[in-house]
């Protein structure tokens, strides 16, 4: 019996092997899996950032569902029109009748991040790609502002706090506390460029060197753990995969792939050929 | 002995597609016969497990699901042990997820440990209040008032109307937070908008790669422990006391590394023979 998993453990199982068929060479399974990738991720996040943001938080709220029977203004209902007439251009199911449910009055304040939206859009049409620039600045502006008191009070004051020797500890406390306020002093000092790295600031800079050097010893050390665990997971799924369970999806696919990479090298080889002679 | 250095000099020459090759397989034999390694939990996993200790009974836990897929073999182990700890103590478990794929991770983690393994139920003793898009924004919005931005739970419940919700409004009714994290946004947000302004115990368990950007704040105390990516969750695993996958992959990483090293040492000998050669010459 041929199930949705079932089908799913083979596409999976295709894909892992097409990408890591580019070990051997660039060739179209490898391509075609990057293809897929990107137009899957990329309908993937359209599709969840409409339907998880753009129509409950911004529609929802402008157009909340109105209960039945409930009197209505000639304002609100030149609202609700306004609704109506993009639930019938748009199609079934964007705008349903009567309002988005999950809100439960009209908050018109969200009509400043509906325009700021439509001005994005406008950067496609070049006589108007200038309104983009507000929304930009917006987003830039909130960011900094939401992200400023973060940073420092979180980065800047408690570390600066956690970088204070504590001499009440015992001396494996106090060397560690001494060796991170080394380190840290040396490392901002190398990112210092408004004298010339000579005499104590240069072999301070230097010491700051090494200090880095072995920071970014550490984080590679803990990239290629980090790779290495996704090759686990990957190699799980395909000795999963093998099973009867899954009509031994990984064996087929593994079999067909190198047949026909086989045959692909060998056409490349004498395209090749025939070009250089 | 010259002979000796240009057997080295060539073997460090090989071809990459061989080295891809023996790194596969120093990582596929060990997964088809797996071996028992010991695993000794380090300070960082042992303070994660204290801290959940120490919660006091029936404290409120909230559990954010910041990865997917593409990072649950390194993160979803210590989900599952982190999630037995807490049920096992009793604690009550509000899990939510900061990524869309979280929300799968979530439900996946919560329905074999809740559910299927310790039969407990939904609304009185976990709840998942799934996904919400707005990165930092949802963790401001969590910090000041968590109802207004989730009003419906993942199996379309009010959130009115969950029992364990009741009394249950910001981030300070909750007695720890833990972030189970793969990246942006993550541990460090929580710490910069929810758990430091509001003073709240954390803790999280991340992928290898954030390890060097989050030991800062567990070095500061900001964060209690730190689940540092698969040896982290095998370490959890036996803390916990009960085998998990992570344990049973511990073998395959360990010899995936040991060849890295040795190619990278053998790298090293054959870049000094050539540069002497090339002196001498």
């Amino acid at each position: 019996m041929f199930s949705a998993e079932i089908l799913g453990a083979w596409f999976a199982a295709f894909l892992t092997l097409a990408i890591f068929s580019y070990l051997f060479d660039d060739n179209p399974f490898y391509k075609a899996a990057e293809h897929i990738f990107v137009g899957v991720s990329a309908g993937y996040w359209a599709a969840q950032a409409f339907w998880a943001q753009v129509q409950p938080n911004l529609f929802g709220r402008l157009w909340p569902k109105i209960a039945e029977g409930t009197d209505q203004t000639i304002l609100e209902k030149i609202w609700y029109g306004i609704y109506d007439f993009m639930g019938m251009i748009a199609p079934s199911g964007y705008f349903p009748a009567g309002g988005i449910e999950g809100h439960d009055q009209i908050r018109l304040s969200y009509l400043i991040p509906f325009i700021l939206g439509i001005f994005m859009i406008l950067r496609l049409v070049p006589k108007v790609g200038w309104l983009a620039r507000w929304a930009l600045a917006y987003i830039v502006g909130m960011a900094a502002g939401l992200r400023f008191y973060g940073y420092l009070n979180s980065d800047v004051i408690e570390q600066a706090k956690a970088a204070v020797v504590d001499f009440s500890g015992n001396w494996v406390v106090i060397l560690n506390g001494i060796i991170v306020i080394i380190g840290t002093i040396t490392g901002l000092l190398y990112f210092f460029f408004s004298r010339e790295h000579k005499g104590l600031l240069g072999k301070a800079s230097k010491i700051g060197i090494y200090f880095l050097m072995i920071s970014f010893g550490a984080s590679f050390g803990f990239a290629v753990m980090g790779r290495i665990s996704l090759l686990i997971g990957r190699f799980n799924d395909l000795i999963r995969f093998k099973d009867a369970e899954f009509s031994h999806a990984t064996y087929w696919i593994l079999g067909a792939m190198i047949v026909l990479l086989a045959v692909w090298a060998f056409q490349k080889k004498d395209e090749t050929e025939k070009l250089s002679a | 002995m010259q002979k000796l250095l240009n057997f080295i000099v060539k073997l460090g020459s090989v071809d990459r597609r061989i080295i891809f090759l023996l790194v596969g397989l120093s990582v596929l034999i060990p997964l088809i016969k797996p071996l028992k390694i010991p695993i000794r939990p380090t300070s960082q996993s042992q303070a994660v497990f204290d801290a959940v200790s120490s919660l006091p009974a029936h404290s409120n836990v909230l559990v954010s699901f910041e990865y997917g897929p593409s990072t649950k073999p390194e993160i979803h182990p210590m989900a599952i042990a982190l999630l037995r700890q807490l049920f096992e103590d009793g604690h009550k478990v509000f899990g939510m997820a900061l990524w869309p794929d979280g929300v799968f991770m979530s439900t996946n983690a919560l329905s074999q440990v809740a559910e299927k393994e310790m039969h407990l139920t939904y609304g009185k003793d976990f709840v998942n209040l799934g996904y919400k898009p707005g990165n930092e924004a949802v963790i401001k919005g969590v910090a000041s008032d968590l109802r207004a931005l989730f009003t419906v739970d993942t199996r379309g419940n009010q959130i009115s109307d969950i029992p364990m919700m009741q009394g249950v409004n910001n981030v300070e009714d909750f007695n720890l937070v833990f972030s189970l994290s793969a990246g942006y946004p993550g541990s460090k947000e929580w710490v910069q908008y929810a758990t430091d302004p509001h003073n709240i115990l954390m803790s999280t368990g991340c992928t290898s790669i954030q390890v060097t950007e989050i030991l800062p704040y567990v070095e500061s105390g900001q964060i209690q422990g730190i689940l540092a990516g698969m040896p982290g969750a095998a370490e959890y695993e036996k803390l916990v006391g009960k085998v998990g996958r992570a344990t049973g992959m511990m073998a395959a990483q360990s010899i995936a590394h040991v060849v890295i090293v040795l190619f990278i040492i053998l790298g090293n000998i054959t870049y000094f023979i050539q540069r002497k050669q090339s002196k001498k010459s």
